[in-house]
């Protein structure tokens, strides 16, 4: 299909945008949690998931930018002028606040977690510990359904398992409520399981390093 | 037409004709009414060319229409000649638990069951009976197997009004005209997993645009059953207003004129619609475009208006129309302030609460006789059709906004990334009651929970071990 060529097109380019950023963000985050210990009360886990969402510009297209004073923080799309156009399909930032009918309010955590690990939409798919990437195997769900393509998972998903439920802590717990229902993203039937392959976006974990492109440092 | 009815006034029936006013005496003579069902392979020709293999009741399609009244004790004999387990649930109606006919009584093929039960007094109105097995309904009803149920009251403010059943289903046939089911990995089988699975052609009692006359004047009751696994009907009828009398659990309290009346997966409407055309004039009903989808597997045939029947008006000289009573019944108030809990019921893709259907795993506990308020909210972008088994529920309010009037219902149709609250009364029967997406596929994969109502005393004990 010559419209799913494009769409790939221009969703690498954004992807490879996003993960420099997150890439970087996740550097910035391993050394700075060095000295967390298991037992962390509560808020301090919102506090890092708080850093996490901040510096891995989730406001960018969530709303508020990096500025949790801003309007709109993580309210999702507000103007349509913020749709991200994917080859022929409209897709849409989701209100990521606590909201019950139109946030994550009746999303818990774990449905979090397993959007940003597995790129799992939190509609559509069970809340379940998920132990395996193979479809059908482990609770991942035989037709998973994705994220739109704009959501860059792919990177995030290789943060610790403890960063990623810092960020659904944060946004669970740190965010107020805002009602904003956003309309939900277009996308292909197969909601986009052909543009999440291992050979489009890597296995998870990272190939061992030195992978074919690196070198161990001389 | 019913198949193998009999009719007896009970004993019981007889004493009491020396105590009561001829009055009062059709309220209460109770009839005994058999019924023989059979549900078998059957070859018939539904669309033009070869015939298709398909399910029947009796030979029928859709099955015959059986026709009851308030008080009927009723005895339905079914027997399975299908290749595979089935049930009959009769849908909307109070009955026993082992009368639901829910997944968890299937008829194992060559077996028979009996569905022994009492129409309960105040149930008028218009019902159907489908199968409902495990993972298999929506294959099921595919196949053919469907039909529509009228429960009469003795004092029905309407039965001086000619009557029309219109069942409304779709489906469709491949090549060779047998029924198009395809795989469930294929690309059409996940997007009729999705959607649920729609027909390009539309059946109206199992034909392609049939013709109702009426005469200019004239007002009819249609009774209108949406007995597809998905598709949704926007009614209109160009010229015509129409006035919508009663849903699912029967007659409103007085008709609200509307120029059209959304119609979703296994409600039903009851609607007057008045001959105010003249003789020899032609209209057809429609279904007008009605976006329920999401984005992602919306058909690009959805705003596609389909025309359902043609309504003929005769040549004859215009009738003086039958008035309409202002009050048709009574409709009882369910007192909010008795709900004794409230129960929410989150609803994504495939899922309620998110989890799927387990048969050992009971969702919501509760008394027999508690009356309870459910709370539905739907986080996805397509509508969910939500019914529930055993009671009819009175809807309190959509997307926060109140319901105009008060009506009887066991389905809601629960829009994209909406809600809706109603109060329900576990009166009658105790059991396990399924509550369901009314979206065949859907309810296939699991988009199903149980209401386990519980009748013993120690009923507290076993609902608070339950709710742990």
């Amino acid at each position: 299909m010559g419209s799913q060529r494009t769409m790939s097109t221009s969703a690498s380019l954004l992807l490879g945008l996003v993960v420099v950023a997150a890439l970087a963000g996740s550097l910035f985050v391993s050394l700075g949690a060095d000295d967390a210990s298991a037992s962390v009360a509560a808020d301090e886990q919102v506090m890092r998931g708080r850093a996490l969402v901040i510096h891995h510009a989730c406001g960018d297209c969530h709303g508020g930018f990096s500025n949790p004073n801003a309007d709109g923080w993580l309210a999702g799309m507000r103007d349509t002028a913020q749709e991200f156009k994917i080859g022929p399909f409209k897709t849409r930032p989701r209100n990521l606040t606590p909201d019950n009918m139109t946030g994550l309010g009746r999303f818990s955590e774990r449905q979090i977690f397993n959007a940003l690990r597995y790129g799992l939409r939190p509609g559509e798919t069970p809340d379940v510990a998920i132990t395996s990437t193979t479809p059908g195997q482990g609770n991942f769900p035989a037709h998973p359904k994705y994220l739109a393509v704009p959501m860059p998972w792919p990177a995030f998903r290789h943060m610790s398992d403890q960063e990623l439920r810092d960020i659904a802590a944060y946004l669970k717990r740190g965010v107020k409520p805002v009602s904003n229902r956003v309309m939900d993203s277009e996308g292909p039937p197969d909601f986009w399981a052909s543009e999440y392959t291992v050979e489009k976006i890597g296995p998870y974990p990272a190939a061992a390093f030195p992978a074919a492109h690196e070198r161990a440092a001389p | 037409m019913v198949l193998n009815r009999r009719a007896t006034p009970l004993r019981r029936g007889l004493v009491l004709v020396g105590f009561l006013s001829m009055w009062t005496l059709p309220a209460l003579a109770q009839r005994r009414v058999e019924v023989t069902l059979t549900a078998a392979p059957t070859r018939l020709s539904l669309v033009p060319g070869a015939p298709t293999e398909i399910f029947t009741y009796n030979g029928q399609f859709p099955g015959p229409a059986l026709e009851f009244r308030e008080g009927d004790r009723v005895t339905v004999h079914f027997r399975n000649d299908l290749p595979e387990p089935t049930t009959i649930h009769w849908h909307g109606l109070h009955l026993p638990f082992t009368s639901d006919g829910s997944p968890f009584h299937p008829v194992a093929p060559g077996e028979t069951y009996d569905y022994v039960f009492t129409i309960q007094p105040g149930t008028a109105g218009t019902y159907w009976y489908h199968p409902h097995p495990h993972h298999r309904t929506g294959y099921q009803i595919a196949k053919g197997l469907y039909g529509a149920v009228i429960v009469r009251a003795a004092d029905d403010p309407l039965k001086k009004l000619p009557e029309k059943l219109i069942v409304i289903s779709d489906n469709r046939f491949a090549a060779d005209n047998s029924i198009d089911l395809p795989a469930s990995l294929s690309e059409a089988g996940i997007v009729d997993r999705e959607n649920g699975r729609e027909g390009d052609i539309v059946f109206v009692n199992g034909a392609v645009m049939p013709t109702i006359r009426i005469r200019a004047g004239e007002v009819q009751r249609w009774r209108v059953i949406n007995a597809s696994a998905a598709r949704v009907y926007r009614l209109s009828l160009p010229g015509h207003k129409l006035l919508h009398v009663g849903s699912d659990g029967g007659l409103f309290e007085r008709a609200v004129e509307v120029d059209e009346i959304v119609v979703a997966n296994a409600e039903r409407v009851e609607l007057l619609v008045r001959g105010t055309g003249s003789p020899g004039d032609r209209v057809v009903l429609q279904a007008l475009p009605y976006d329920r989808y999401i984005p992602q597997t919306r058909p690009q045939t959805w705003n596609h208006t389909r025309d359902l029947l043609a309504l003929q008006y005769t040549k004859q000289r215009p009738v003086t129309a039958e008035p309409v009573p202002a009050l048709l019944r009574p409709v009882p108030v369910l007192d909010t302030t008795l709900s004794s809990a409230t129960r929410l019921m989150v609803l994504t893709q495939g899922m309620i609460n998110g989890q799927m259907m387990d048969h050992n795993r009971v969702d919501v506990a509760a008394k027999l006789g508690a009356t309870e308020i459910w709370e539905v909210e739907n986080l996805v972008g397509m509508d969910h059709p939500f019914h529930l088994h055993g009671f009819q529920f009175q809807v309190l309010d959509r997307n926060g906004v109140p319901e105009p009037f008060r009506a009887w219902k066991d389905v809601v149709n629960v829009p994209k990334h909406g809600s809706a609250r109603f109060i329900v009364r576990y009166a009658t029967f105790p059991g396990k009651w399924m509550f369901h997406c009314h979206i065949l596929d859907h309810e296939d994969h699991g988009m199903m929970g149980i209401l386990e109502v519980i009748e013993e005393r120690n009923a507290e004990a076993r609902i608070t071990k339950r709710s742990k």
